[in-house]
């Protein structure tokens, strides 16, 4: 099992900071979600800690290791992989070779076929649209080969930036339900998504991000029950 | 005029349309990979052809192993020159991109000038010919047809059945996400830029045994490549072949009726004419 260490963060787009200074930590096996309002910098954070926005400070630690400043291509080699906001698909290759994209990481090439297996038993859907190009396939259906996708690289530690969105109800249950299940495989997870009724509950720890600061964190079961965060992010 | 009279020079233009197609496959793989509109194309097709030519006339090497020792030179030095000139700008904008070529245009053309001259050169080979009524096809043309067809197909193969070649499609559809899966998207984009130059050598070198041609010859081809990428529309490489194969067709036919010297008028008109009616090239744009 795997952790993850983000210490004092700041970054943004070109002048403009957008992290002052977020501090989080994903504890092994542990399934940890952020919550914020629409801008708070929560996507800016993923990025970061994944590489595609350099940090401008603070540290990222895989295992301890200091990995700050590696590309995201490296860090999906060790294992820290982003499912991103927006499915971020290749659209014009088909179903089968996004799957297999996300099956680069060394450790995962050799049992590529055996997740292929795994992932079209949590999808179903996916293994009949094998050969179809994934920018033909619906919204849900590419939300769910996004996710897929991201499970082929065999990951150490999986983040999701709103992996709900543009999903049926139903589907957003079977998404939990699979969430449920790679928590049970002890994976080291940690989740973003509008949905906190849903997050929170399936959720070991909980932090809040306003305006690019951490100002609320606990376990999820604790930060469920804040009156502020039941207010703001909860509608109660 | 009869059909009789054109047949001929329309077989022979069709089949130089394969040779052409091949050259422009790489300038049209490297714009789809990495948006890089690359105006080192010409001397690099010159390049090819020098290599044929120097391996040939000074160590005795068949032609056809140049056009393999070209192909392969291409590829470390497209591979090179990516990583001197195109990395560092390869987020800039267009324009930036273009000068950075250019100045690999120009550094070429100024040293091989040198070492070269600019006196014509030619591979004196003869494979015989084959004659059906007033049809002649030169050995060295069917030879030439055969192995653009060979080195298409295998670039096809490439892109859509090996690991490096899925990954320079993704890296072409969407470089973040790409990186994000464990792509390390500059070495794809490096080696993309090596295989657009070893095709543009590879035609070079072809192009070689057929004609004579000197170190400022590329320019012409890399016209033809221009006019052919936009008619099959910048980014598609079966419509980078099929252009070759209207242009190559198109000449056989227009030097029946006016002057080898209007061919190239005739063929920016097209190139403007496409341009202005039909951006997207006439096999319309990519999905
Ligand atoms: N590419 C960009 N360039 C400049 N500013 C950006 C860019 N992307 C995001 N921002 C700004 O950074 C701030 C944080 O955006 P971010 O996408 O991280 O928010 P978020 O918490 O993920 O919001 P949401 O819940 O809507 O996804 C916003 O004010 C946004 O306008
Ligand atoms: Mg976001």
């Amino acid at each position: 099992m795997t952790s993850l260490a983000v210490r004092s963060i700041e970054s943004g787009y070109g002048e403009v900071q957008i992290l002052w200074g977020a501090s989080v930590e994903l504890g092994p096996g542990k399934l940890t979600t952020i919550l914020g309002s629409n801008g708070a910098g929560k996507t800016t954070l993923l990025r970061t800690i994944v590489g595609l926005l350099p940090a401008w400070k603070g540290n990222v630690l895989l295992d301890d290791r200091d990995v700050t400043r590696l590309s995201p291509h490296e860090k999906a080699e060790l294992g820290l992989v982003l499912v991103p906001e927006g499915r971020q698909l290749f659209s014009t290759l088909t179903v089968l070779e996004n799957l297999e994209m996300g099956s680069t990481p060394k450790h995962a090439r050799a049992t590529m076929r055996a997740t292929i297996d795994q992932v079209f038993g949590l999808f179903p859907r996916l293994a009949e649209r094998q050969t179809q190009l994934a920018g033909t396939l619906s919204g849900g259906e590419q939300q769910m080969l996004a996710i897929a996708r991201g499970l082929m690289s065999k990951p150490r530690i999986l983040m999701f930036d709103e992996p709900s969105l543009g999903l049926s109800p139903l589907l957003t249950m079977n998404l939990f339900e699979i969430i449920r299940r790679l928590k049970r495989e002890s994976l080291t997870m940690l989740l973003v998504e509008q949905n906190v009724q849903m997050a929170l509950a399936v959720s070991d720890h909980a932090y809040v991000l306003e305006r690019g600061r951490i100002t609320i964190e606990g376990p999820a079961r604790e930060v469920r029950g804040m009156e502020q965060v039941r207010k703001s992010y909860l509608g109660l | 005029m009869s059909l009789e009279a054109l047949l001929p020079s329309a077989i022979d233009g069709l089949m130089l349309g394969f040779v052409y197609g091949l050259a422009a496959l790489g300038l049209t793989l490297i714009f789809g990979v990495m948006k890089v509109i690359n105006l080192s194309h010409g001397p690099i097709i010159a390049l090819g052809m020098f290599a044929v030519f120097i391996l040939f006339s000074g160590f005795g090497v068949n032609p056809y192993l140049g056009v393999l020792a070209a192909a392969l030179v291409g590829l470390l030095l497209g591979v090179a020159i990516y990583f001197v000139a195109v990395d560092r700008v390869i987020n800039a904008t267009e324009l930036t991109t273009l000068l950075a070529t250019f100045s690999v245009n120009l550094m070429i053309i100024g040293v091989a000038t040198v070492i070269f001259t600019t006196s014509p050169r030619s591979i004196d080979i003869d494979l015989g010919a084959l004659r059906a009524g007033n049809v002649t096809i030169l050995g060295t043309h069917g030879v030439a047809v055969a192995v653009a067809i060979l080195v298409a197909a295998a670039l096809y193969g490439f892109l859509f059945r090996t690991r490096p070649g899925k990954s320079i499609r993704a890296v072409a559809n969407n470089r973040a996400a790409a990186e994000l899966m464990g792509i390390d998207s500059r070495r794809m984009l490096a080696l993309a830029f090596g295989i657009g130059t070893a095709l543009a050598m590879t035609s070079g070198a072809l192009l070689a045994t057929l004609f004579s041609f000197t170190i400022l010859s590329g320019g012409t081809y890399e016209l033809k490549s221009f006019v052919i990428v936009v008619l099959g529309g910048l980014g598609n490489p079966t419509g980078a072949l099929v252009g070759g194969l209207v242009i190559g067709l198109l000449e056989g036919v227009l030097t029946v009726f006016i002057p080898v010297a209007w061919v190239p008028v005739v063929e920016y008109v097209i190139f403007v004419a496409v341009l202005l009616l039909r951006p997207a090239g006439l096999l319309g744009a990519r999905a």
